[in-house]
């Protein structure tokens, strides 16, 4: 077996792109390309604000609605303090439903974008 | 506790994670092996080492002993934690997979074309990774100290001794092995001894839980600011992680980069579970452990105190592999990504120079950690959070979100973050014996605010500067890769 001496790339930031994608970057940056791709943006980050506000939003309802009913927080559920139950184990499942939507629906934005840009 | 048992345990973690380490050395071959394991990680090895790879210290241990001292205020921590890959997920994943850079200064780089702006992200990502490990080797030396009695500095040489030696060996490829198999251990380290404890206390009748839900010291609730404060460094500082990041380089495009970071939340969700489980069970039933300064050793005494005989040591060294496992794994994923970001930047990024780099990454943090006292392992981890969201965390977000972003105000914004986020740690620490006052104490919610500020004023009053290639960086962010390019 021969001996091979690798090398990073001294600046790695950026690899060359294979001429199939340089031809793409070129039609995507045409102005016509550009406004599909500042739509495309723009969707994905209302997107992400969407489903960032919408989880902000019911964390701090847990706490307030600890807060506003204070029996609540005494009562148990399965023998376990409800307080617990709520922040322990209560959000994760928002989180994980959260992170769902989120995934599908950037995956259908993308698609979107494909057919409009016609990739096929 | 029986000194033969935390020993034993620590041994074998260090010897699977070596095994598994010069298995994985057959396969790395090449430079692009080294840095980012050739990108071509399958999503479910891949998040089960992203999530080995996050959960240290602060989650094995100071996660439990957090709820131990001060009960539901600390429940925050791990939601804040896990909330944080939430926010990666949305703003991040998939857009830095696209940038094709192998580290945050590769991208900053890029994105606003400028060498200082890199040389600043450098030093911010190296102190970020330095600041993280201290807490890890601080946890290790509390671990020795607890289970086997030895001194405090064996812990730490030991942790530093067992990384260098795989990250040295073996580069990335094995890394992904060796993190994916720390995520399972530390899984089952917490998961079983919980189970028995619960079977044990289901057999003596147990007291009523709800009792638990009181202050068993007294401690004083946090305060409003305080809980947002630490929501806002969870939430921000994950996504500018060092180590974190770069496991998003080893995903294969920008879609899958999403599904690792889904299948993530999930595993990190289930593993949170179980370290507030143990922070409930310890508030009922041992809480002089509160009082006697050892609350982050909770996790690893417990099962020993619930149960007694053979089993009970078995157990024991369980959760003290899981603890080694959690030390070992961060801090191994950290010195990676320092190494890589110091060989690239000071070394000409040559295989010689990672492992030079790799041995400067954790010999470093050895120092530090060797000079200072553990605080509590779970606060110490969310100043470093605090630190990222101020500095990384808005150079990432307007970088991938803003075009108008350019190299004046990316510098301005991370030092303007970086001096008042280091500021309020070091006059926090000065002021520690006599109370700091919670600004202080908890920085996040004004330095990660004016950090974005400082960005976006600065950038907006140098407009000329923004980046001629901008336009192509952007499109390549958000654009989805050629269906072609994800197949071959």
């Amino acid at each position: 077996m021969t001996r091979v001496r690798v090398t990073a790339p001294r600046t790695a930031a950026l690899p060359v792109a294979p001429s199939a994608t340089a031809a793409r970057e070129a039609a995507e940056e045409s102005d016509a390309g550009q406004v599909f791709v500042r739509s495309l943006i723009r969707s994905q980050l209302r997107l992400g604000l969407v489903v960032a506000g919408g989880f902000l939003l019911i964390l701090l309802a847990f706490p307030l609605l600890l807060g506003l009913a204070p029996g609540l927080a005494e009562s148990t559920v399965a023998g376990l303090p409800f307080d617990w139950v709520l922040l322990g184990a209560g959000i994760y499942p928002v989180i994980g439903l959260s992170a769902w939507l989120y995934v599908r629906t950037a995956a259908r934005n993308e698609s979107r974008y494909r057919d409009l840009v016609g990739d096929k | 506790m029986n000194p033969v048992v935390g020993l034993a345990a620590f041994a074998a973690v260090s010897l699977a994670t070596a095994v598994i380490g010069f298995y994985g050395l057959r396969i790395s071959r090449t430079t692009g092996d080294f840095y980012v394991a050739s990108r071509t990680v399958k999503p479910w090895w891949n998040a089960s080492a992203i999530g080995g790879e996050y959960l240290s210290a602060a989650s094995f241990l100071g996660v439990a002993g957090l709820i131990l001292l001060s009960g539901t205020d600390a429940l925050w921590f791990p939601v804040g934690y896990t909330a944080g890959y939430l926010m990666l997920l949305l703003f991040v994943a998939a857009p830095l997979r696209r940038s094709g850079a192998y580290t945050i200064p590769d991208f900053t780089e890029a994105r606003l074309d400028s060498r200082a702006v890199r040389r600043v992200t450098s030093l911010v990502v190296v102190t970020v990774g330095w600041l993280y490990i201290v807490p890890q080797l601080h946890g290790a030396a509390l671990a020795i100290r607890i289970t086997t009695g030895l001194p405090v500095w064996v812990g730490p040489v030991a942790v530093v001794a067992v990384v260098c030696a795989t990250v040295v060996a073996g580069g990335m490829r094995s890394i992904t092995f060796v993190q994916a198999f720390q995520y399972w251990l530390k899984l089952t380290a917490l998961a079983v001894p919980v189970l028995f404890i619960v079977f044990v206390l289901a057999g003596n009748g147990t007291p009523a839980v709800a009792e638990a839900a009181v202050n068993p010291n007294g401690a004083p609730p946090a305060g409003t600011y305080q809980t947002v404060s630490l929501l806002v460094a969870l939430l921000f500082g994950t996504l500018g992680l060092p180590h974190v990041l770069v496991r998003f380089y080893t995903n294969p495009d920008g879609h899958s980069a999403r599904r690792t970071t889904l299948i993530v939340l999930g595993l990190l969700s289930v593993f949170y579970l179980f370290p507030t489980a143990y922070g409930l069970i310890g508030r009922m039933l041992t809480p002089d452990l509160a009082h006697s300064g050892q609350a982050d050793a909770l996790v690893l005494l417990l099962p020993g105190r619930m149960v007694g005989g053979p089993a009970g040591d078995l157990l024991s060294a369980l959760v003290v592999a899981g603890a080694f496992a959690a030390f070992l794994s961060t801090t191994s994923g950290l010195v990676v990504s320092l190494a890589g970001v110091i060989s690239q930047d000071v070394l000409g990024g040559s295989v010689r120079g990672f492992r030079l780099a790799a041995l400067i990454s954790a010999l470093v943090p050895l120092g530090i950690a060797s000079l200072t006292e553990s605080l509590a392992l779970a606060g110490s981890v969310g100043l470093v959070f605090a630190f990222t969201a101020s500095t990384i965390c808005p150079v990432l977000l307007l970088g991938i979100w803003w075009r108008g972003l350019t190299d004046a105000g990316a510098i301005a914004g991370m030092v303007t973050g970086g001096v008042l986020c280091g500021g309020a740690m070091v006059a926090g620490s000065v002021l520690s014996g006599t109370g700091t006052p919670a600004w202080l104490a908890q920085p996040a919610a004004w330095t990660v605010p004016a950090a974005f500020a400082v960005m976006v004023l600065v950038s907006r009053a140098t407009k000329g500067r923004v980046p001629r290639t901008m336009t192509r960086l952007m499109t390549r962010l958000h654009t989805p890769e050629r269906p072609l390019a994800t197949r071959r």
